[in-house]
């Protein structure tokens, strides 16, 4: 094995991916420089900030802290794979609800309240606040995306 | 469909994007061939560089060069939009803890970090300026060589940079039956957007192209066209919609860095700075200021006196702007009969300040609103009354012999204190404290756009107003969609490439809705007198027969539709109505700030808070930010910038401050140790009103908006606390730490005198 | 004076390894600069800080002897060396026994640390301030230390030796955690003190148990250079000085986070508070 030099095949947003990559790698790095998915945006790179949240078997993660190596047979999921094309009706929700300012934090925070739903699919916004508190927004919009994702799930279609 | 009148909250344009990560931020642009930028920065304060040794750097895999000072010319070019005082990179002296020494180039992010790592420098730590004291003191150090200032500045062996004088009438020439003399200070914060800085520069045909995450693309365009010696046609500046700016993307930072590498190397090359690296970038200016305030028996405010010190760091940027505009309204939105006030500019050895939302008000507003609070103590007065009594009104006079007050401000106090239930029962614990600031709005610039109706009847505005959220696309296209009747989906809105989009002075100042509002508005009627006349010349008609109204051009009773008019017009070969909008405001000689403003944002903040005695921690019950905006163009947008910026009033109010260390190193350096508020720091209860009176100069009677609700958010949280604790503070932040040591001595017990102060920080 | 570069730069060259077996895993950490990984929240940060450089970076996630299991074995309850935070808050059984252990978990970070930080790395990181120390001490924890010859069972009191140090030799794993189910009811609490009401290091934290029989255990993080535990009674502790003879242990300083004055202050107010809330709990439980 060379040093640091390693082979991670993964699945992302439904597809097998074998992607090279250095040990020292973050998922987050290898998913928007060698993947081109630039949806997930880094920012503090510490896990502070959750603007790199991605969901990796079933739970969100701050990808930056996270090497890519060890997503090695997992499912992982980025904004780009939701929506199968168009938008859910959580993304749907954030755009009503005017909740969609500068929108660098947003692919983390729809990707830590889809999670969220998958696992409380109706959540009271004590319960929103607190799964997103790990994800900064410095346009403080956070009241009106609390409501958005309040809000997703009185939809009659189904969510997310 | 959506509805697209003003007034109405259309969904925001460019909003899909966002929120499905397909919206390209300046980081997300791969050009190929791209080269990356590592920045190497020292753990120290102010240190003299001794030498830089790169030998090590240069022979890592991947490393493609490293640029010191010695790359840049002899001298070493510098710019800011105040003072040509920054240099393109550090040279000879290490001004601020952060300041890159050398800039090493690789041919990977990794690589390029690697290089970084391996760069030696031998340096030595000096003393430096870090506060406001070191600043002030004879014997200090000077930030700025007297060299590099103006030969006849009689303050260039000081580190004053820039003193202001402002006032009228006679201060010392009246009695006043009370007077409050206090000194208030406001932290040093930063940005923190939760967009990095990116950068960009490539050679690009005989000139240069640059993508930057900046808000002002025009102002970039000048300076980077002054530094290279181009043509400002040569110049190419694409700006994708920054991830928050705030103002601190707003001037140019490592542009010309990244620039200057791209043309030596002819190749693209990347800058994407760390969290860490923009905190070191840039700040707001922070201040200490002594005001001395004179009021009558019943409450009237008859005089202001003061002296307002702001740091700013070792380069200027556009804090002088900052200090200038912001201590101009020495009484704030009051009516003072007499006002002298001392205004200084110090330089620091510390990240310079910048822009940053608010503008200089947040500062000033916190020092003149808590005088206002301690007078209505001291007097026995209501904090709402006392403001009443002294609030300039509609037409009346701040600052004498400029822009009165434009507005119903009681109107807002009154609608704030009436939301937040001044007045009632307070259970105990709890307190109420209600504030009013003031920020003047932009005094010159010009904004010029282009509108195309094509020949199907849809539409393209080329516009270049910066949306960094606070959705600028949208009511821009709502403005277009509006005025000629055209639906916004059939609208699009080309922005941030200076090669296509005409100039727009900045994205700044809330003047956005006002100025390209207008100049969009303009560019409409003048494409509809062109549509109405090639109708009448196609068609032999008077122009006096032909009525436009929005989508519809009507003669002789029979109504034609805008594709239907033009297919008339163009017949068999196709073609398109072009008209180019603006609005100029040119501003007055002589006027100390270049002009008066074209519009106060005044707004009002009302707090309740419960505090925990004991601990001196605090839950934020209400919180009520009132914003006199004159016409909502989408109120959904204005609601949403309105209390965003109420919460980040919080971030300065209740946790955030730099702490540096004696050698000017930042100690809470990232994210884990310099808190902003997140979801759990909302307040229990919070809503954001808007008035809308249709008093602006702005379409519909617009004002701009967006910075009001951060003005006077900590004299309105500190009265609160003041009322429920019997305890005055003076400081920002107001952690719980703070609130604790104002109420308790250092053994934990209850203090007996009514006002303290908690130990002071230091004065950064 | 010198300085080689940035010390917040990123990355570095590493070999990764991802062994099944505790003999593997064992040999790896016993190289040259190898360090263990877990849930990464703790090592990848301290790596892109420039604080650790390892060579060899060992992940502990396939190691089939740390289990990923909690389980009551016997007298105590076992948390196997891979369970994660998140986990610890949705246990039922850890909700059942140890409601002040969920508590504390609940405020490790955010949902996306909770699901990859470790029970077992947060104390073999060894910060003064973790959260999960102080109840998992006031509730006399043990920890499991592996290696590649032997296994011992060790008092969580006696696993922390200094700010970031422990007794884990280098080539040693926390395989689990053990709590003794208590014997009788008891009356628990957490408390913690932050500079804002969002995710934050805790400037003060502690636990304490309390038994019927008056016996009163403390856990305390954020206030000396580990996380400590102290023992009184009820009855100790209906006096100042015995307060005072308590809180001795304790040694609080000033850092960015908050001043030793503060420190000293919040940790007795919060004392008092969580004893009073463990006392009403055992009462409520007769």
């Amino acid at each position: 094995m060379t040093l640091g030099q390693l082979t991670v095949t993964l699945e992302v947003n439904g597809a097998r991916r074998r992607v090279d990559v250095p040990a020292s790698m973050t998922l987050l790095e290898m998913v928007r420089t060698r993947l081109g998915l630039t949806g997930s945006k880094e920012c503090c790179s510490e896990g502070e900030c959750g603007a790199c949240t991605m969901i990796v078997d079933g739970e969100p993660i701050n990808s930056c802290l996270m090497l890519a190596v060890e997503a090695e047979g997992s499912r992982v999921t980025t904004i780009e794979g939701l929506g199968a094309g168009g938008m859910t009706r959580l993304q749907e929700s954030f755009l009503e609800a005017g909740a969609v300012q500068c929108g660098f934090c947003i692919p983390g925070m729809v990707m830590a309240a889809t999670a969220l739903l998958e696992r409380v699919p109706k959540p009271s916004g004590a319960e929103v606040r607190e799964a997103l508190s790990g994800n900064l927004c410095r346009c403080g919009g956070y009241a009106r995306i609390c409501s958005a994702v309040v809000d997703a799930t009185r939809a009659e279609r189904s969510n997310v | 469909m959506s509805d697209p009148g003003s007034g109405t909250s259309a969904r925001r344009v460019g909003g899909a994007d966002r929120v499905t990560g397909a919206q390209r931020f300046t980081a997300d642009i791969a050009l190929g061939d791209v080269l990356h930028v590592a920045l190497v920065r020292l753990d120290c304060g102010r240190a003299a560089i001794e030498a830089i040794d790169a030998s090590a750097a240069g022979e890592i895999d991947g490393i493609v060069r490293v640029f010191t000072a010695k790359d840049f010319g002899d001298p070493m070019p510098r710019f800011g939009p105040r003072f040509a005082d920054r240099p393109v990179i550090a040279s000879g002296e290490v001004k601020y803890h952060g300041d890159p020494v050398a800039a090493v180039v690789g041919t990977s992010r990794e690589a390029a970090a690697r290089g970084a790592d391996a760069v030696e420098v031998g340096f030595v730590e000096l003393p430096g300026v870090y506060t406001i004291d070191d600043a002030l003191d004879p014997n200090s150090s000077l930030v700025v060589d007297p060299n590099l200032r103006e030969p006849d500045d009689p303050l260039r062996h000081t580190n004053v940079r820039q003193r202001w004088e402002w006032g009228w009438g006679d201060v010392d020439s009246i009695e006043a039956d009370h007077v409050i003399e206090e000194t208030y200070r406001f932290p040093m914060v930063t940005h923190f957007s939760i967009e990095p800085h990116a950068f960009i520069a490539a050679p690009e045909a005989g000139g240069v192209a640059v993508w930057s995450s900046i808000q002002h693309p025009y102002i970039l365009q000048r300076t980077l066209a002054q530094m290279l010696d181009l043509p400002i046609s040569k110049v190419r500046i694409h700006a994708p919609d920054p991830g928050g700016g705030f103002g601190g993307k707003g001037y140019p930072k490592y542009e010309p860095l990244v620039a200057m590498m791209a043309l030596a190397l002819g190749r693209p090359v990347r800058l994407v700075l760390s969290l860490e690296e923009t905190f070191q970038a840039v700040r707001r200016t922070n201040a200490r200021l002594r005001l001395r305030s004179g009021f009558a028996a019943d409450g009237e405010l008859l005089f202001v006196d003061s002296v307002a010190d702001f740091l700013m760091g070792a380069y200027a940027d556009i804090a002088p702007r900052v200090i200038s505009k912001s201590t101009y309204y020495a009484a704030g939105p009051y009516k003072a009969r007499a006002v002298r006030a001392l205004a200084r500019g110090l330089v620091s050895h510390t990240t310079p300040s910048t822009a940053f939302r608010g503008f200089g008000a947040p500062q000033t507003t916190w020092a003149i609103e808590s005088q206002m609070d301690a007078a209505a103590r001291a007097l026995g007065i209501d904090g709402v009354e006392i403001r009443l009594r002294n609030l300039a009104g509609r037409g009346e006079e701040i600052v004498v012999g400029d822009r009165p007050a434009d507005g119903d401000w009681r109107q807002s106090l009154r609608i704030a204190a009436d939301e937040v239930g001044w007045g009632e029962m307070l259970p105990p614990g709890h307190g109420r404290g209600i504030a009013v600031g003031l920020k003047a709005s932009a005094t010159a610039g010009a904004s010029y756009c282009i509108l195309r109706i094509l020949h199907d009847g849809s539409v393209v505005l080329i516009a270049g107003t910066s949306d960094m959220g606070q959705g600028a696309r949208t009511i821009l296209t709502q403005l277009v969609s509006e005025t000629l009747g055209v639906p916004m989906e059939r609208v699009s809105l080309v922005m941030g490439d200076t090669a296509v989009v005409p100039f727009d002075y900045s994205t700044s100042a809330s003047r956005s809705t006002v100025f390209m509002g207008s100049a969009v508005v303009d560019a409409c009627q003048k494409a509809i007198t062109d549509l109405v006349g090639r109708f009448c010349e196609h068609h032999g008609l008077p122009v006096e027969e032909v009525r436009f109204s929005p989508g519809e051009v009507t003669v002789a009773g029979t109504s034609h539709t805008i594709p239907q008019v033009l297919k008339d017009i163009f017949g068999g070969v196709p073609g398109e109505i072009i008209a180019a909008g603006s609005q100029r405001g040119e501003g007055v000689a002589g006027h100390p700030l270049g002009g008066p403003a074209a519009f106060y944002e005044f707004s009002c903040t009302a707090s309740e808070v419960a505090v925990d005695l004991d601990t001196g921690d605090f839950e934020l019950v209400k919180h009520i930010t009132v914003a006199d905006v004159g016409k909502a163009i989408n109120p959904q947008h204005v609601e949403m910038q309105d209390e965003g910026a109420a919460v980040m009033g919080l971030g300065h109010t209740l946790m955030e401050h730099l702490i540096l260390d004696e050698q000017g190193r930042i100690v809470n350096l990232g994210a884990l140790d310099y808190r902003i508020p997140t979801f759990k720091d909302l307040p229990t209860s919070m809503k954001s009103v808007l008035v809308e009176n249709g008093d602006g100069p702005g379409p519909g009677g617009a004002k701009g908006s967006g910075e009001g609700g951060l003005l006077a958010t900590s004299p309105a949280i500190a009265a609160a606390i003041s009322q429920a604790t019997g305890v005055v503070i003076r400081d920002l932040p107001l952690t719980p730490e703070r609130v604790w040591q104002a109420l308790h001595n250092a053994e934990g017990e209850l203090r007996e005198e009514e006002t303290t102060e908690g130990k002071h920080s230091e004065d950064q | 004076m010198t300085d080689s570069g940035d010390p917040d730069r990123r990355t570095t060259d590493f070999e990764y390894h991802r062994p099944d077996s505790l003999a593997e895993a064992s040999e790896l950490l016993g190289r040259d600069n190898a360090v263990a990984l877990a849930g990464g929240t703790d090592l990848l940060v301290a790596i892109r800080r420039r604080k650790r450089r390892p060579a060899v970076i060992v992940d502990l996630k396939s190691v089939r002897e740390i289990g990923d299991d909690i389980e009551v074995e016997g007298d105590h309850l076992r948390i196997g060396g891979r369970v994660v935070m998140s986990r610890l808050t949705r246990s039922e059984l850890v909700s059942a026994h140890f409601p002040a252990l969920a508590l504390a978990a609940s405020v490790v970070g955010s949902v996306q640390i909770r699901n990859r930080a470790t029970l077992a790395g947060n104390l073999c990181n060894a910060s003064p301030a973790a959260d999960t120390a102080p109840v998992l001490l006031a509730h006399s924890a043990t920890v499991t230390i592996s290696g590649s010859y032997s296994t011992q069972r060790v008092p969580l009191g006696g696993f922390f030796v200094g700010p970031g140090a422990t007794v884990l030799g280098p080539a040693e794993v926390v395989t689990s955690i053990e709590i003794p189910l208590p014997a009788t009811r008891i009356g628990s609490a957490f408390g913690r003190v932050t500079r804002r009401r969002g995710v934050d290091l805790a400037s003060v934290n502690l636990a304490c148990v309390v038994e019927p029989s008056g016996k009163v255990r403390f856990g305390f993080g954020a206030v000396g250079p580990t996380p400590l535990v102290a023992e009184a009674t009820l009855a100790d502790l209906a006096t100042d000085d015995g307060w005072s003879r308590l809180l001795a242990v304790t040694s609080p300083i000033s850092d960015v986070r908050a001043s030793a004055d503060y420190r000293r202050a919040m940790l007795e107010i919060h004392s008092r508070r969580a004893l009073r809330t463990a006392v009403e709990q055992l009462d409520v439980a007769s």
